[in-house]
């Protein structure tokens, strides 16, 4: 039965015969592992597909939902992150595979004639994965997305004349917005792909009528003689190199525990934006290219590197593939790659060393947990960005700006009257604090507290006994709050300072459950009560502040250092703005009079 | 020995492709199946605030909007009127709360204050105070939901019909 079926659908379509002829095309001079890069593309291009197609039915394009629906992949389903995961390295991957591949074509010298236009659908294929890559890294809609991409449409607005049409074409308008997405999106979905796929076609037809180009020193009788079926000697060490390459992925993916995702597009934000690390040497070109000759890094360059590859062929007419007989255009495509690599590696070496950036980087890690964290919550139908409303922290930062800046300084931003706050409550602020409390972070010359002369790892104790009072402490070490216990009770600190009874009053702060929420909310209220600074107080009391605010303003606190956690994430005010753009100018406070 | 070369590849091939396969698919099928295995669209709470119990006259029905939020997949819509429901509250301060749907073909019932009957106006339908069918075609009494009263509030599960 199942034969007849088979038969019949033989008779009608010559199927298996098709299969049979492209299964025993004959591989001349022998099956090879310099062949693999080919078919280990197309391999990659699938697995893209079927990720990528996986992903759509997930995900939603437009300025408002675009960021949360990534963020479902990859925090609300259960493979989803993995998807992802693999979508995004395996861009990369298909972008180091392909150069491979070329550069092997070119090696063999595979681009002569007859295969001129192999190559050039080729180089074609190459433009498309670029392609691929600038559209999705803008699909999720993050602040690394969103910068990065800005600066690959403003290239495209530095082309003479056209340019800015071509910009406003490709953003959908002239801002970025619902229509930018749509476009991307249409761009990465069906126009590239479909592109693609005609065009590796064309390649692939190319190849199979062309034959595979052997190592150039093969001899004429191997070549001739030595003939292997595709099936299965060349496609044996295809799917090794096709497993190889699928488990180095998965490797990636679980190492790095998936692809980033940002916090969302935050367009009153000034991010520093980076490319993907195959666009970064297009990137560092640009810093070479000032004034007038921007031009020169976005166009011209660019341009007359392509019209290299294209005439390639057209170029080198000798017919000896011998790399000795190519030497200029074996110094032409290697210096072109030297050049590249250089810039890649200037890029990242300047990145390394970037204050900012590398601030920039720690800051966008802890925006992105943040977000996660609030978007658990529902995000509501303004868009992404309308989670920080809700978010006790961002109005705790406003209100630090607003009226504690003057005095506290954090990150080297603000005044000096008080405490420097960067990092403030953490072990080592603390410890910090208790190895000179006169140093010029801490209360400089109104310091009446003694230096605690002992060595780090006991001011360390110390400070793990004090904040393992309150709840919240990361990775409480016991034994350090057994030792700092000792010395706190034992040495001298409880001469001045009551701890154990939240109502003790001596010479100097009460420590009990010191820095926790409730001390920070008592002491920020009013810190001249005696069970605080008493009569030696220098800094205003802020009782004015609403419950609410002071819950914010607290929670920010805790923030600042990564040893704690917030023990209550209470909400702030409810009650979005319509029609937001940047959280941090748009908060209002509706209940501050 | 090139055979037999082959026809070991060929079976290598095949295993070692199928591991491929097989890994491949698994995640995607993983995905794929997510609605499956979590709810995607659901009210936030169960039992949902109708106001307090001061707010209903005894003795006659109330009609009232039921409001809640409504989480949808990544989105949460706030305040959304879900529907509406009879809410009525008996001499002991008991509580039915009726569903607006008549259980013939759905139409919107009204009160009929003179007649102190539910009347739908699609086929005349008639119910009393208590639900029950009077006359008509509903082949069943009104529909109800669970109710509770706590610190006061009127609270209805509005995910289950009784
Ligand atoms: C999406 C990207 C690409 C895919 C999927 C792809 C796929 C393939 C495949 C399946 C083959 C035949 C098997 C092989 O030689 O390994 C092939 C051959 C070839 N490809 Fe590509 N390719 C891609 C990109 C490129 C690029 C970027 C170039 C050069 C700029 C290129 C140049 C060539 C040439 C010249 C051949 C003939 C090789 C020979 O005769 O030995 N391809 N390609
Ligand atoms: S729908 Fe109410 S009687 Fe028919």
């Amino acid at each position: 039965m199942a034969n007849k079926l088979c038969e019949w659908i033989e008779d009608r379509t010559g199927l298996s015969k098709l299969l049979k002829a492209a299964l025993d095309e004959p591989v001349h001079g022998g099956a090879k592992w310099s062949y693999i890069f080919g078919s280990g593309l197309v391999f990659l291009f699938v697995l893209q597909a079927v990720t990528g197609i996986l992903m759509a039915s997930y995900y939603s394009p437009s300025s408002t939902t675009a960021w949360g629906s990534v963020y479902y992949i990859q925090h609300k389903t259960s493979f989803g992150w993995f998807v992802r995961g693999v979508h995004h390295y395996g861009s990369s991957a298909m972008m180091i595979v392909a150069l491979v591949h070329m550069f092997q074509v070119f090696i063999f010298g595979a681009y002569k004639r007859p295969r001129e236009l192999n190559w050039i659908s080729g180089v074609i294929l190459l433009l498309f994965l670029a392609g691929f890559g600038l559209t999705g890294y803008l699909l999720p809609w993050d602040q690394k997305g969103y910068w990065a991409t800005q600066v690959a449409t403003n290239i495209m607005g530095t082309v003479p004349v056209i340019g800015k049409y071509i910009k406003i074409l490709h953003q959908g308008g002239s801002d970025y917005g619902n229509f930018t997405i749509t476009r991307f999106y249409t761009l990465h979905v069906f126009l590239l792909p479909i592109s693609l796929v005609f065009f590796l076609f064309i390649h692939i037809a190319l190849f199979r009528k062309h034959g595979v180009t052997p190592y150039w020193k093969m001899r004429e009788d191997v070549l001739r003689d030595r003939v292997d079926p595709f099936w299965p000697d060349q496609i044996f060490k295809d799917i090794v190199f096709a497993l190889g390459m699928y488990a180095a992925l998965a490797g990636v993916v679980f190492w790095t525990r998936g692809a980033e995702l940002q916090a969302p597009a935050d367009p009153a934000s000034n991010y520093l934006a980076r490319p993907e690390w195959y666009f970064l040497f297009l990137f560092e070109l640009l810093k070479y290219c000032q004034g007038k000759y921007l031009i020169v890094g976005t166009v011209i360059i660019p341009a007359l590197a392509l019209t290299f590859l294209f005439v390639l062929p057209f170029i080198d007419r000798n017919t000896s593939r011998y790399p000795s007989k190519r030497i200029p255009y074996f110094g032409a495509i290697f210096s072109g790659l030297t050049g590249a690599v250089v810039l890649t590696v200037l890029a990242m070496h300047h990145d390394s060393k970037d204050i900012h950036i590398i601030h920039q980087r720690e800051e966008a890690e802890k925006q992105a947990a943040r977000a996660v964290k609030l978007a658990e919550k529902g995000i509501p139908p303004t868009g992404a960005l309308s989670i920080f409303l809700h978010d006790p922290i961002a109005l705790g930062e406003k209100i630090f700006k607003e009226s504690c800046i003057g005095c506290h300084k954090i990150g080297g931003e603000g005044g000096d009257n008080g405490p420097d706050f960067t990092n403030f409550g953490s072990r080592e602020w603390i410890a910090g604090l208790l190895k000179n409390p006169k140093d010029a972070k801490y209360f400089k010359g109104s310091g009446a507290m003694p230096p605690i002369k002992l060595p780090d790892e006991s001011l360390l104790d110390m400070a793990e006994f004090l904040l393992s009072q309150s709840v919240g402490l990361i990775h409480q070490n016991a034994e350090r709050v057994e030792r700092g216990k000792e010395l706190v009770l034992k040495g001298n600190c409880v001469v001045c300072h009551p701890i154990g009874n939240k109502d003790l009053k001596k010479i100097a702060p009460n420590l009990t459950e010191y820095l926790s929420e409730t001390w920070l909310k008592e002491f920020i209220r009013n810190p001249g009560d005696p069970k605080f600074y008493g009569t030696r107080n220098k800094m205003p009391g802020f009782d004015k502040l609403t419950e609410n605010q002071l819950d914010a303003l607290i929670q920010y606190l805790i923030s600042l250092s990564k040893d704690r956690t917030l023990v209550s994430e209470k909400l702030g005010n409810r009650g979005y703005v319509f029609g937001l753009t940047a959280p941090r100018t748009m908060i209002n406070f509706q209940d501050k009079s | 020995m090139e055979n037999n070369r082959r026809k070991f590849l060929k079976i290598v091939s095949h295993s070692l492709g199928g591991v491929l396969a097989a890994g491949i698919a698994a995640p995607l099928v993983g995905l794929g199946i997510h609605p499956w295995l979590k709810e995607t669209v659901y009210g936030t709470e169960d039992f949902i605030n109708l106001g307090k119990l001061e707010d209903f006259p005894v003795g006659v029905p109330k009609k009232m909007n039921v409001t809640s939020s409504k989480m949808d997949a990544w989105n949460i819509f706030e305040g959304l009127v879900m529907g509406s429901v009879w809410v009525l509250r008996k001499e002991d301060d008991s509580l039915s709360v009726f569903s607006v749907n008549c259980p013939h073909l759905g139409c919107g019932i009204n009160w009929g204050e003179d007649e102190k009957q539910f009347l739908c106006p699609c086929h005349e339908g008639v119910f009393d105070l208590n639900g029950k069918v009077l006359s008509g075609p509903p082949p069943r009494g009104l529909y109800s939901y669970e109710t509770k009263i706590e610190n006061n509030n009127v609270l209805i599960n509005y995910k289950k019909l009784i």
